[in-house]
């Protein structure tokens, strides 16, 4: 066969089998045949199954052994790496990036200039210029991380064009003449046992090799990072930033981390480029190239490993076949990504996140057991908690005492106080409420309590320690929990992994260990998957934990929230409106649950409407009318307070127009 | 300070040109949220159309006045009803989907109309009737200013105004700004969402296209690869500005213009994109909203 008839039969075979992926999980997602098969191709290492199918790539371009096929192969293998590294980034993280040729330009100029100058070998190259993009991924994230994603795609754009116009006037890299005569990849001659051994890789077939290897290399790493807790947590903050802070996911250092990590594959990438390509110049590395990996990420699928290689099968292997078009190949290409993007706007092989039998492989618990052993399990994490709180100095607050105390906070939005001088204890142990009209003040002290907003007088102390001004995931981290007024789930995640990010404070994997996947990465990673099982038991959920958030109803989303907001082992509980939208049995259930958490020793701060679940299970309530605190006290005596009914009802001799009850 | 106020004019010449594609990119991105690629590639499409007109089509012959009224109108019709395919055929499928997928669209709507430019006009350089225009200028103190420059800064600033009091003055300018702020609730206000939609994209038209012809009547030259570099001047504009808000743009491409200008004069052409981008990022790290940008809120 031709090497432009394998390239087509290549391109429509995999366009086929994604097209069959699609329908399969469509119309088979629901049989348990199809997702036990499903699970079984799961647990073969993915190592093994990245070389299985390299190695077939491989095979397939000898057999066929013509070097234009070849090279183009090797033109997919670079840009499926750079691939990779972009869909950190963009996929996992949701940052926008267009400059991401810069890194590209950055890992083979490095790559480049030590093997001319200085003449070091190629492979000792390859962890300076990833060392060295991952620098510089640093220094263009360090600025833009507080930027909005609009605000993103040019100042990345603009890294990418500043590095570029430096590269091109930069004399020692050979200005806009660049580097040439970069040498070949090779392994010195030494002599083991007698024999001479050593090799230096030259033909198309030599680079295919020591590409598919790199990329392997890539593919391993990133599949580790997504399905770690680092992953978890980039692609928390990529669907809702605020909700990640808040259950204690560091936002601003995994966005750092990403654009590092993102550089770092792009430097891989470049390296090679530099060796296979032999001289580089500026040219190579414009604006388009980095339209054209970000083009392979999207059409792939965002976020998703093997879209990424058809993706960048795509991008390069068209064109090729569109050779015969030479003057309009890029118009046509346009077009075909136009009409791709717009039939497939999730991209050909996009990542499919619910998961039919999440906990396949588990052993099952009874239901019975589960609850003590989050029993025991709380406990010993309370008694831990206290143990660390008092080493490091400070009073534990024993049962009883204030775990919360809130004195004269003020929050004011232009000349509006939202919140004004309020005061009050909240004590270890208890379910205090929070009620009041709408526009009271209530979610604002709650977003003053964690974090969200800087209160602009007054003082917050949890456990005895101040919290003001601590960013939401810092006192997320000391123990705090909250659920939204809005549901905030992760949208685009399995249920069992909205509660797995829940747990994202609770461990203390490192990034490398995440790389590697180490063993201790694994029980971590199996204790989180048996934890999240075990919340989602806790609030009865767990015959829906493969489901994506957004599949839920209304209420069970509430009930998925809270487990979330537990799985850290919080002490305190923060839940703003949880019975909203609940009908009256889930209400009941609700208030069983809250109890339940009460009884693990968890001490619950609700806000809430409806005044039959309120007086029902608190023990304390504070009612908040315009921002001010008019009542505080045991539920019978809220009920006979005068200025309690006159906030809800209004005054006898008002014009009679009560205020809503709010919804 | 002769040289200052040179490149000064210089400055606030080319600034005119970026500003006015600039509140193409903010109008549109203030009522969808979407950064029109295609933006610096349609006024390139003005420019070349204007170049039909004048050149092939023999306007130059006519009298001046006249051959500018056509060779400025015609292209900016011609121009805005393209866009107006791109936004029906390539942006509505995808308002509802994903941001990714909707600035990819864009990208190959901008790679579409450059090569497709390239098709129909073909690759060379082509030439604007150099001597359409008076060369003449006049000396204020030591800095030479062409008629040319005036008129099209002037322009440029009757454009703009022309559009500041439509949006602020007008009750379809209200819409725009109602719809900015909220769809939903323009919606069941009784805006006609789609119309003013439409009505962003042919106004975004409008003005790439006069920049491009009166790029064409000032640099001569023009080419269909012009649109790149001329878009992601005024996207930076509109950005430095804060996207979203008009005056902001108008700043923003004066600011880049006269940035541009000062670097080639005084350091060297060749560190031009470092320069420009170099004060982006110093302002956004500063202001990560743009100079006149505001803070959004966003509930909890």
């Amino acid at each position: 066969m031709s090497a432009d008839d394998l390239l087509l039969t290549l391109l429509i075979g995999f366009l086929a089998i994604s097209l069959l992926r699609g329908l399969g999980y469509r119309r088979l997602s629901e049989d348990p045949r199809f997702t036990t098969w499903l699970n079984r191709i799961d647990r073969v290492p993915y190592w093994s199954r990245v070389i299985a199918f390299l190695a077939a790539v491989a095979l397939l371009a000898y057999i066929n052994g013509d070097d234009y096929f070849t090279s183009v192969l090797v033109s997919v293998a670079t840009y499926a790496m750079l691939g990779l590294g972009l869909n950190i980034v963009v996929g996992f993280a949701g940052l926008l990036d267009l400059g991401y040729a810069a890194f590209f330009a950055i890992g083979a100029y490095t790559s480049a200039l030590l093997t001319t100058q200085a003449h070091w070998n190629f492979f000792t190259t390859v962890p300076l210029a990833v060392l060295f993009t991952g620098t510089a991924g640093a220094i263009l994230g360090y600025p833009t991380l507080r930027l909005r994603s609009d605000y993103l795609a040019i100042v990345t754009l603009g890294f990418g064009e500043m590095t570029r116009v430096t590269f091109n006037n930069w004399d020692y890299a050979g200005g806009p003449n660049g580097i040439l005569q970069i040498p070949f990849p090779e392994i010195p001659t030494f002599s083991l046992a007698g024999v001479s051994i050593g090799y230096t890789f030259q033909s198309q077939f030599d680079f295919l090799l020591v590409g598919l290897a790199l990329l392997a290399v890539a593919m391993i790493f990133a599949q580790h990072l997504e399905h770690s807790r680092l992953g978890r947590g980039w692609i928390a903050i990529r669907e809702d930033e605020f909700a990640a802070e808040s259950v204690g996911v560091p936002s601003l250092r995994l966005k750092l981390y990403a654009y590092v990590m993102g550089g770092m594959w792009g430097g891989l990438a470049g390296a090679f480029f530099a060796t296979r390509i032999g001289a580089i110049d500026p040219t190579s590395f414009t604006f388009l190239l980095s339209v054209n990996v970000l083009i392979v990420i999207v059409l792939g699928g965002t976020g998703s490993l093997p879209g990424v290689l058809l993706g960048a099968l795509i991008v390069i292997g068209l064109p090729e076949v569109l050779r015969t078009f030479a003057d309009q190949r890029l118009l046509i290409f346009g077009i075909g990504l136009l009409v791709i993007i717009l039939r497939l706007a999730l991209g050909i092989w996009p990542r499919i996140r619910r998961k039919p039998q999440p906990y396949y492989g588990l052993e099952i618990e009874e239901p019975a057991k589960v609850a003590a052993k989050i029993l025991v399990e709380h406990q010993q994490q309370m008694v831990r908690r206290d143990a660390r709180h008092a080493a490091a100095g400070h009073r534990v607050i024993e049962e009883g005492e204030a775990i919360l105390e809130v004195q004269g906070v003020v929050q004011q939005f232009g000349g509006l106080r939202a919140v004004d001088n309020v005061t009050f204890d909240v004590k270890r142990g208890e379910i205090f409420s929070i009620i009041g009209p709408n526009g009271g003040g209530k979610t604002t002290l709650f977003n003053c309590i964690t974090g969200v907003q800087k209160p602009k007088a007054g003082k917050i102390l949890i456990d005895g320690r101040s919290v003001v001004g601590l960013r939401p995931h810092v006192i997320a981290g000391r123990g705090v929990g909250r659920t939204f007024q809005g549901i905030r789930l992760f949208k685009q995640m399995a249920v069992f992994e909205n509660v797995m990010v829940g747990l994202y404070p609770r461990h203390r994997t490192m990034t490398w260990q995440a790389l590697l996947h180490t063993p201790g990465e694994r029980k971590d990673e199996i204790r989180t998957l048996e934890e999240s099982r075990r919340w989602l038991g806790f609030v009865g959920m767990e015959h829906l934990a493969g489901r994506l958030a957004t599949e839920l109803s209304y209420a069970d989303q509430r009930r998925v929230e809270i487990a979330r907001a537990l799985a850290a082992h919080p002490h305190l509980v923060l839940f703003d409106e949880p019975a909203a939208g609940m009908n009256p049995t889930e209400k009941l259930e609700l208030d069983a649950i809250i109890r339940k958490i009460r009884g693990l020793g968890i001490t619950v701060v609700l806000i809430e409407h409806d005044m039959s679940l309120v007086m029902r299970i608190s023990d304390r309530i504070a009612v908040l009318d315009h921002g001010t605190l008019i009542a505080l006290g045991v539920p019978a005596d809220i009920q006979e307070d005068p200025a309690v009914i006159e906030a809800y009802l209004g005054r006898e001799d008002e014009i009679p127009m009560p205020r809503a009850k709010g919804a | 300070m002769g040289p200052f106020l040179q490149y000064t004019v210089i400055g606030l010449t080319v600034g005119s040109f970026y500003a006015l594609v600039a509140l193409g990119y903010t109008i549109v991105y203030g009522i969808v949220r979407l950064i029109n690629f295609a933006q610096g590639d349609l006024s390139t499409l003005g420019a070349f159309l204007g170049w039909t007109l004048l050149v092939t089509f023999g306007l130059q012959e006519l009298p001046l006045p006249l051959a500018l009224v056509i060779a400025f109108v015609i292209p900016m019709l011609g121009t805005a009803a393209v866009n107006l395919v791109i936004l029906e055929i390539a942006y509505k499928p995808l308002f509802n989907k994903s941001l990714l997928a909707i600035l990819i669209s864009a990208l190959a709507c901008s790679l579409i109309l450059s090569n497709g430019i390239e098709w129909i006009f073909g690759p060379r350089i082509e030439a604007y009737p150099p001597s359409l225009l008076p060369a003449e200028g006049m000396f204020l103190g030591t800095v030479h200013v062409t008629f040319v420059q005036i008129a099209l800064v002037v322009v440029s600033l009757l454009l703009m105004g022309t559009l500041v009091a439509f949006v602020q003055g007008t009750t379809i300018g209200t819409a725009m700004r109602a719809l900015a702020v909220d769809h939903d609730a323009a919606r069941l206000m009784g805006i006609n969402v789609n119309q003013v939609i439409r009505l962003a994209f042919v106004l975004g038209a409008l003005l790439a296209a006069a920049s491009g012809v009166m790029l064409g009547l000032y640099y001569v030259q023009i080419q269909f690869s012009n649109g790149f570099l001329l878009g992601l001047r005024a996207f930076t504009a509109a950005v430095l500005g804060g996207i979203g808000n008009i005056p902001g743009a108008m700043a923003g491409g004066m600011i880049i213009g006269l940035v541009e200008s000062y670097t080639t004069g005084y350091l060297s052409g060749k560190w031009e994109d470092v320069i420009v981008f170099g004060v982006l990022i110093t302002v956004l790290v500063i202001r990560p909203v743009g100079l006149f940008g505001e803070r959004v809120a966003e509930r909890m």
